[in-house]
């Protein structure tokens, strides 16, 4: 609890020619954390190079690279793809050898045929486009071109101009260009040219064809339409390969992509001329299994060992252990940095506090029941990891809503038919409330107790930290540096306390007097607020500026209520707009108009409600995660953590 | 002037009314000066995580620490308030 997985740091040493069943085994295992092999002059390493790959890889690999494209037209996602049946092992070689370069042959010649049926489309249209301005003329083409003592323009012109020699021409104005044709004797082709160009001439180019325009741009037009047909079919015979070979090619991917792991997994090992050496991190729990498995494998010749740990050499991968419903979790750290592997591990705290945080700001049971449907219901479609872990999160988010929102008796912004267990949060919108409204003064001070609670419970954890991660005299000193932080927070409260008497905190105003008119709780608050202060101090002096942060920081709780109540109004307007102002007074006396009217502020109420529903989850949901990662891990938190990233993989289409 | 005198009626709600003016001064104010605050930091932060996306966490944090402001300006209002 509260700490990432043990890890054991393995040593594993054999000739080179038991490299191949020992990384075949540690692959199967898919427990062990290479870490790769630097060829720096490491201590102890002298005369080790990294390791060759062994044989077959490059042909593995370019294998891969065409099963990826096909995947790539294909717009096939491992991640998303479920498989109906997976392949055995023992049959993928065949299947490869075999099936495979009959699937990449018939999807390379059906995208073959697809992109000639698209070029061929593209340069119909072209032809379209060239012939399209000759529609309005009423001649044929073929009748533009070919003259051996006349010469032809055909363009666009600002306005028509005035041809002062023989010549015919036709002129069509429109909003697009002014369309011009003019014929004229070649000898005056300058002249015209010139003449033209102050009219701002933009020739086109007389499309080489036989008859008018118009008949054709259709003639083409059907040919487009057949081409379209054609690559129709095309289409659904690449829907039918997709349909048919999906699974088989991810299945291929994995299988090849597990070969080239394993292939290559000797560049990350240190090697001799006869023999190699892997160093890497396994949980400390499947120490014993893989050093048993591994000697077995070999028939006793490889060497395995625990290495000691030091932790300021080597940082451990870090691999989270939490309960179940706090796994989603891990997403939102993750998002953050990753735990160290010598720090707390927050993530069970996050998970508990990220949903009630989050069912204090929206808390409605009509929101939270969408929530929850939505978390269920778009799990079909959320196929990748992290999609279903952030649906898992939004679940567990949306049943502390419903749980909030009985508390807080609120439907759609409406009340429920008891009154607030918490502090209400009905406003008094439109004026038409009933009761005393929202308690916005008990709110706040709840909020508040969550942010000191908070904040207690973040530098305890940062004491622990320290107190783990620290040694000597730096040890002391960040200890009670955040000792300090703790008892400035309390020192102003209790100092705040016993001079003015606040609603849900206690009172301390009435203890006895000592000195200067200061009771004996001002002075106590005094004294740790100055102690505080010099315990920060002794640890860094600059630090002294951040004290105001403690007060900013536990006032940025109050955001719990702001947020939520923003939320809350939004609701009561558009309740009070869609069905106090449109409906009802037209439910007094019904006319068709009138029920047109009521529709419209359904539709009013349907829309408000959702858009006030999205604005809850991003507003719910980043301002509890922020309270998270400004106000309680800066406490404590560092992160940094590397990844647990074991060798092997996990198998989704192929099995043993 | 055409009438100064003030009844005790109108005095009281003048000061609800000018409660409320500072309450909305209050939260107004410090969502602006929070908003120019976080543009600078907040385009840098996109900018960053486009670079490397393990900053994220980091810029989030920059990115937030100015809208201490409005809450400190909501506070104020909701003192003024209530």
């Amino acid at each position: 609890m509260l700490a990432p997985r043990e890890m054991s740091r393995l040593l594993i040493a054999a000739q080179k020619d038991q490299m191949e069943p020992v990384i075949a085994e540690l692959f199967r295992r898919g427990v062990f954390h290479i870490e790769d092999f630097v060829d720096q002059g490491k201590e102890g390493f002298e005369g080790f190079k990294i390791g060759m790959p062994l044989p077959g890889a490059g042909e593995q690999s370019s294998k891969l690279i065409k099963i990826r494209g096909i995947e790539n037209t294909f717009m096939l996602d491992p991640g998303v793809f479920e498989p109906k049946v997976k392949v055995e092992t023992s049959r993928m070689k065949d299947l490869i050898e075999k099936e495979l370069p009959v699937v990449e042959q018939m999807v390379e010649d059906l995208v073959g045929d697809r992109s000639k049926l698209e070029a061929r489309k593209k340069g119909l249209e072209d032809k379209i486009e060239e012939l399209r301005p000759f529609t309005a003329v009423p001649i044929g083409l073929d009748l533009l071109q070919g003259y051996r003592t006349q010469t032809v323009f055909a363009g666009f012109v600002a306005r028509n101009a005035e041809i002062p020699i023989p010549h015919e021409t036709y002129f069509q104005p429109s909003k697009e260009g002014n369309l011009i044709v003019v014929v004229a004797p070649l000898e005056q082709r300058e002249k015209v040219e010139r003449i033209l160009l102050d009219a701002e001439f933009r020739p086109i180019s007389i499309p080489k064809e036989q008859g008018a325009a118009a008949p054709r741009i259709d003639e083409y037009r059907a040919e487009i339409a057949d081409v379209e047909q054609q690559m129709k079919t095309v289409d659904t015979r690449i829907e039918e390969v997709k349909l048919n070979h999906s699974e088989f090619l991810l299945a291929c991917d994995e299988f090849i992509s597990a070969q080239v792991k394993k292939n290559e997994a000797p560049l990350r090992f240190a090697t001799t001329n006869l023999a190699f050496v892997a160093e890497g991190w396994v949980p400390s729990s499947e120490v014993k299994e893989i050093s048993d498995s591994l000697s077995e494998k070999t028939g006793g010749k490889v060497f395995v060992t625990e290495l000691p740990i030091d932790i300021k050499e080597h940082a451990p991968p870090v691999e989270y252990q939490n309960p179940n419903f706090a796994k989603p979790t891990q997403m939102l750290m993750d998002i953050y940095s990753r735990p160290r592997y010598t720090e707390l591990d927050p993530t069970l705290l996050v998970a508990i506090v990220f949903p009630i945080f989050f069912g204090f700001i929206l808390g409605d049971l009509g929101y939270g029941l969408i929530l929850l449907a939505l978390s269920l219901g778009l799990r079909k479609f959320f196929k990748g990891e992290e999609g279903v872990m952030l649906l898992k999160v939004l679940r567990n988010a949306a049943i502390s809503t419903i749980i909030f929102g009985i508390l807080y008796s609120e439907f759609f912004g409406f009340e429920l038919p008891w009154p607030p267990i918490l502090p209400s949060r009905h406003l008094n919108i439109g004026g038409e409330g009933e009761g005393a409204g929202a308690a916005i003064p008990e709110l706040l001070i709840i909020t508040i107790w969550i942010g000191i609670f908070h904040i207690t419970v973040g530098r305890i954890l940062g004491i622990i930290n320290h107190a783990r991660q620290d040694h000597g005299s730096h040890r002391t000193k960040a200890i009670l540096a955040n000792l300090g932080w703790l008892m400035v927070m309390w020192g102003l409260l209790i100092a705040i306390w016993s001079a003015f008497p606040i609603p849900y905190m206690p009172n301390l105003t009435s203890f006895p007097t000592v000195a200067f008119g200061l009771n004996i709780a001002t002075l106590i608050g005094g004294i740790m607020l100055i102690l505080g202060i010099l315990f920060i101090a002794m640890e860094n002096t600059l630090e002294i500026v951040e004290i105001p942060t403690i007060v900013s920081h536990v006032l940025s709780y109050a955001r719990l209520m702001a947020v939520g109540l923003s939320s809350v109004a939004i609701a009561l307007v558009v309740n009070f707009i869609a069905i106090g102002m449109i409906i009802e007074p037209q439910l007094e006396n019904l006319t068709p108009v009138g029920v047109v009217i009521v529709i419209f502020g359904i539709l009013v109420l349907v829309i408000g409600q959702v858009l006030n529903l999205l604005l809850g989850i991003i507003g719910g949901g980043l301002h509890s995660i922020r309270l998270h990662y400004v106000e309680f891990f800066t406490k404590f938190y560092k992160g940094g953590g590397d990844k647990y990233n074991p060798f092997g993989m996990k198998r989704k289409f192929t099995e043993d | 002037m055409a009438d100064a005198v003030m009844t005790l009626e109108m005095v009281e709600a003048s000061q609800v009314g000018l409660k409320a003016l500072g309450a909305g001064l209050a939260v107004g104010l410090t969502g602006i000066g929070a908003g120019v605050a976080e543009m600078g930091i907040g385009s840098a932060a996109v900018g960053a995580t486009a670079e490397n996306k393990d900053l994220f966490g980091l810029v989030l944090l920059l990115t937030v620490i100015p809208e201490t402001i409005v809450i400190f300006g909501l506070v104020v209002a909701l003192l003024l308030l209530f």
